[in-house]
């Protein structure tokens, strides 16, 4: 073969190894691009990862928000599906509050909101997440203590909002179930203490801070543990009927947000 | 050239019957032809030997051809034709002399009407000539001397079906009119076209005017609901009329103060141009709107560019059923975004559980207690029903049938929402109102629910919809729809129906799919819209963007506006007429029986007459009537109903009319009327100067007194050539095959 020929082959065969990687690499690139992702269902729940308060100790763990995860939103999911028409997803959700994507779930629980800490920023979103339209259940903080932390926080987010007691005639405690008998759903402390009770929080509340319609945008569970009843539903020892009191009230909160 | 050949012009051909005048017994003639045939047969025969059998069989269609046209000539051949007795007959010569012909470029359009009506039948003098005037009235006159533009109204079909019915005494031959061809009590029906096509007289019409008047601009149309709720925006769509580019502001007015202004661009690939204006209306109560578009020059008529429309804002509450089978964030979303205050009660039956449903929205706590409504009185007290995410199978047979007739008898308006259990995959597709529905939907089996999101768009004929405004007055509303987050999910629906109409569509990985479509069933509309998901731009958006609230409040007041009240009353029609239409039906939607329908007619001013209204050959239930508007200005209308003396039901509306300003619009010379008006009376159109062949229509009318008369042809040029070229042709051929 001539020098100029073999040159001339040289080029061609380069050049079509140069197409044919490209080809092969866009190939690569479209089998590696993400498909839209389907929705599991309508209902998901979300758990809010939030930062812990620097001057709480929280059994020297950081993530408080991890409290009963995520055996608590299995069991609740269940629950929803078994005795709802909601279609809920199997799976729950966790999101930070500056997730962007929080607001494509209108519904979010935060457990142990005692140790909370809310910065200005997040509370400014979370603000504008309630008014909108999206519904917060918070449980699991019991005492004064707590209490004044959880406060702290949520005063960031509603400054002029008043958290008041529920009235009993409210519809989140009457769109599904009727729910008349205010119990305090205990803790697993209970099981081994007998005490339903923690710190100085002898006397449950069902708490909320309301919008410019009378509708309840955050449901305040304080001096109970309702992620420990759903967390411990398949326990033997935790009574049966607090974790059934506790679906229902969740139940309740979620056709509620879901409704008005 | 004709004419040289066959002696008569064509026309007369056209109109003329061939026959031949000659009275020999055509048995004769029969016999000679045979023998002439049969003979030159026989001759050639004899000859065979000199020529080929094709050269003789050739000779022989000669000589028969030439004997064929010697014996057509001596059959005498002649046109018979029927033609005017002149001196017997009459033509009616009529002017319109309504407002609108004092137009004119330098002439008046009167003026020309005129001369061409008289130089019509100046070449036809032995014919009576009859002079009418006309304009909402029809005047016999002795001549045009005198006559001046002054009708405040232009009725054609009147006048002509009185001038022509006023004739009989005489044999009238033809009307030859002359107008603009505007005619203010609206335009000519099929119904009144052939009532005066069916009186036997040519109607010739001469347009006058110009069909194009580059310096003006009209205000030919103002549409904007007669009534409304307070605090609505209402769209008015205004329509001007231009013969140039340009460019000109619509401003409207209620009393002395400016509601609305809108900058509207006049293509110059169209002449009408239709612009839509938003207008808030919040007090209760009568408004008299006034439309004005100017372009800021001169115009030869300035009356033209002002409209005016009377709307009543009234108090109205509307009633919407919402049946939804799972609890789901559009179901409240959709809540939140009514106003709890507002117009409109949205009453909501939500099935929570298996086993149990929680209603909303509640007139009374009975209130669909027992579920989903099971008499027609329950469910036609809502004008509109939204069905979600629910089971067709969750529907009795007989609440099925109730749904299919809230839409076709009720009028009321379904919108079906998609959903797990919704359209297709609740088995609508296939339920007793599938024949309602817009869509082909799926079959149940294939899930056509997906909760992928999915951007929107709106669709060229959304962009039309007042319900689909998402913008503020002023701002684009394309772009208020193309910056939308993408909806939560959506549902496939399968092929559409001719009849459906797709307001929105969605941009799925599959292509565009239909997302808000609507069609009319029966008395009421029946929308689809494919998903559960319109609920993000709620959550995505801005608390202050309130597009989502917007777009729940103003679909859901279009259901409710679109269904029909079990007793109403309108007034439609032109400025100088209107059409009363009484409605009245009970409870349950049935038309009343066995009443008597009147209505009170009262103008501003206190002119008030009252009028039958005879019950409709068409609908039962319904009352119609015409009543003419003399005077401009407000007109109050009540409809009373009663049964055995007694008054039963009562039902009012009201209108503006510009009946004395009517001459001043559509100013332009309306040539298609006249047009139509000929044709359907077997006339002929003639523009104003160009009345070639009139006096022939005239003279050949076949109305009036006619006579026949027959003219030869057997002398026409034509046949003598043709006789020579037969057998100048045979000689030239035997000559070539040299048996001469």
């Amino acid at each position: 073969m001539p020098p100029q020929s073999r040159a001339t082959t040289v080029l061609i065969a380069t050049a079509c190894l140069v197409l044919a990687g490209a080809a092969l690499g866009q190939s690569a690139e479209e089998r590696h691009a993400n498909p839209p992702r389907e929705s599991p269902g309508e209902f998901q729940f979300v758990r809010l990862a939030y930062s812990v308060n620097r001057f709480m100790n929280y059994g020297g763990r950081s993530q408080a928000w991890q409290t009963d995860y995520p055996d608590a939103e299995h069991h609740f999911l269940k629950g929803i599906d078994r005795l709802t028409t909601i279609d809920a997803a199997e799976q729950g959700h966790v999101l930070v509050p500056l997730d962007a994507d929080i607001f494509d779930y209108p519904w979010i629980y935060a457990v142990e909101v005692g140790h909370w800490y809310l910065n200005t920023q997040e509370a400014a979103r979370l603000r504008e997440y309630l008014l909108r339209g999206g519904f917060l259940m918070v449980d699991d903080f019991h005492g004064s203590f707590e209490w004044a932390t959880f406060k702290s926080s949520m005063e960031r987010v509603f400054p002029d909002r008043p958290i008041v007691e529920i009235p009993e005639g409210d519809e989140a405690f009457h769109v599904l179930y009727d729910l008349d008998q205010r119990i305090q759903i205990p803790g697993r402390l209970f099981i081994m203490t007998g005490q339903t009770w923690e710190q100085d929080g002898r006397v449950p509340h069902w708490r909320g801070i309301y919008d410019d319609e009378g509708r309840l945008m955050v449901a305040i569970n304080w001096n109970m543990d309702l992620g420990d009843a759903w967390e411990h539903a398949d326990w033997p020892d935790y009574p049966e009927n607090m974790t059934a009191l506790a679906y229902r009230f969740g139940i309740n909160y979620l056709i509620y947000a879901m409704t008005h | 050239m004709f004419e040289f050949f066959f002696k008569y012009p064509r026309a007369d051909y056209a109109r003329s019957d061939l026959v031949f005048t000659a009275e020999w017994p055509v048995a004769w003639l029969v016999f000679i032809a045979v023998v002439a045939v049969l003979g030159i047969a026989l001759m050639l025969w004899r000859h065979r030997a000199r020529a080929a059998p094709g050269q003789l069989a050739v000779v022989w269609v000669l000589q028969v051809t030439m004997l064929v046209i010697a014996g057509a000539v001596l059959m005498q051949p002649a046109l018979r034709t029927e033609q005017l007795k002149m001196d017997d007959n009459a033509v009616a010569l009529v002017a319109d002399r309504s407002q609108s012909m004092a137009y004119g470029d330098g002439v008046r359009r009167i003026d020309t009407a005129i001369d061409n009506l008289e130089a019509a039948v100046s070449e036809s003098a032995e014919l009576t000539t009859l002079r009418y005037a006309f304009a909402d009235a029809v005047d016999r006159l002795d001549d045009f001397a005198a006559l001046e533009p002054d009708g405040a109204a232009t009725n054609i079909a009147a006048s002509l079906v009185g001038i022509i019915d006023g004739a009989r005494s005489q044999s009238l031959a033809a009307v030859i009119l002359a107008s603009d061809g505007i005619d203010t009590s609206g335009a000519l029906s099929t119904q009144q076209l052939t009532e005066i096509a069916a009186l036997g007289v040519p109607v010739h019409t001469i347009g006058v005017g110009g069909d194009q008047m580059p310096d003006d601009i009209e205000l030919s149309q103002v549409i904007v609901p007669d009534k409304t709720l307070p605090g609505t925006t209402v769209t008015a769509r205004a329509s001007i009329r231009h013969d140039r580019e340009g460019t000109a502001r619509i401003r409207v007015y209620d009393g002395d103060e400016l509601l609305a202004t809108e900058a509207v661009a006049l293509p110059a690939n169209t002449t009408m141009t239709t612009a839509l204006v938003d207008i808030d209306l919040r007090e209760v109560g009568y408004h008299h709107l006034q439309f004005s578009v100017d372009t800021g020059g001169d115009e030869p008529e300035l009356r033209n560019n002002s409209r005016s429309a009377l709307v009543n804002v009234q108090e109205q509450q509307f009633r919407a059923l919402y049946f939804e089978g799972e609890p789901r964030w559009e179901y409240k979303f959709m809540r939140r975004a009514m106003d709890p205050n507002g117009d409109i009660r949205l009453v909501s039956l939500l099935r929570v559980s298996p086993n149990k449903y929680y209603r909303q929205g509640l007139e009374t706590p009975e209130q669909l207690q027992d579920g989903f409504p099971t008499t027609r009185d329950e469910l036609f007290g809502y004008d509109a029903l939204i069905i979600g995410s629910i089971e067709a199978a969750s529907f009795s047979e007989q609440q099925l049938e109730l749904v299919h007739s809230f839409v076709s008898e009720r009028g009321g308006s379904l919108l079906l929402l998609a959903g797990p259990n919704g359209l297709g995959n609740g088995g609508w597709g296939q339920s007793g109102i599938a024949d309602l529905l817009p869509a082909m939907l799926p079959p149940r089996a294939s899930d056509s629910f997906h909760r992928y999101k999915v951007p929107v768009r709106l669709t060229p004929q959304g962009a039309d919809m007042q319900m689909l405004r998402l913008a503020q007055p002023g701002e684009d509303n394309r772009a208020a729809w193309s910056d939308l987050p993408a909806i939560a999910n959506y549902q496939e629906l399968g092929s559409l129906k001719p009849a459906a109409s797709t307001l929105l569509d969605m941009q799925t990985t599959t292509g565009n799919q239909p997302l808000l479509v609507t069609q009319p069933f029966g008395r009421g509309h029946v929308y689809i819209l494919a998903t559960g998901g319109t609920w993000r731009w709620q959550m995505s958006l801005p608390l202050e963007d309130q597009r989502h609230e917007k777009f729940w409040q103003q679909l859901i007041r279009a259901l409710v506006a679109n269904a029909p009240p079990g007793i109403s009353l309108t007034a439609s029609g032109g400025s100088t007429e209107r059409r009363l239409r009484a409605e009245f039906r009970d409870d349950a939607y049935r038309p009343v029986e066995g009443i008597a329908v009147s209505a009170v007619v009262s103008h501003e001013d206190g002119e008030s007459f009252t009028v039958e209204l005879p019950p409709s050959l068409d609908e039962s239930g319904v009352f119609t009537a015409n009543v003419p508007l003399g005077a401009t200005g407000t007109w109050y209308f009540e409809a009373i109903a009663e049964r055995d003396g007694e008054p039963l039901y009562t039902t009012r509306t009201s209108a503006y009319s510009e009946s004395e300003e009517a001459e001043y619009f559509n100013i332009r010379r309306n040539s298609a009327l006249l047009r139509r008006l000929s044709e359907a009376t077997g006339g002929q159109y003639f523009d104003a100067g160009n009345l070639d062949g009139i006096d022939e229509l005239l003279r050949y009318s076949t109305a009036g007194i006619t006579e026949q008369i027959f003219r030869p042809v057997w002398d026409a040029p034509a046949i003598f050539l043709l006789l020579l070229l037969v057998k100048f042709g045979e000689w030239l051929l035997r000559r070539r095959w040299r048996t001469i």
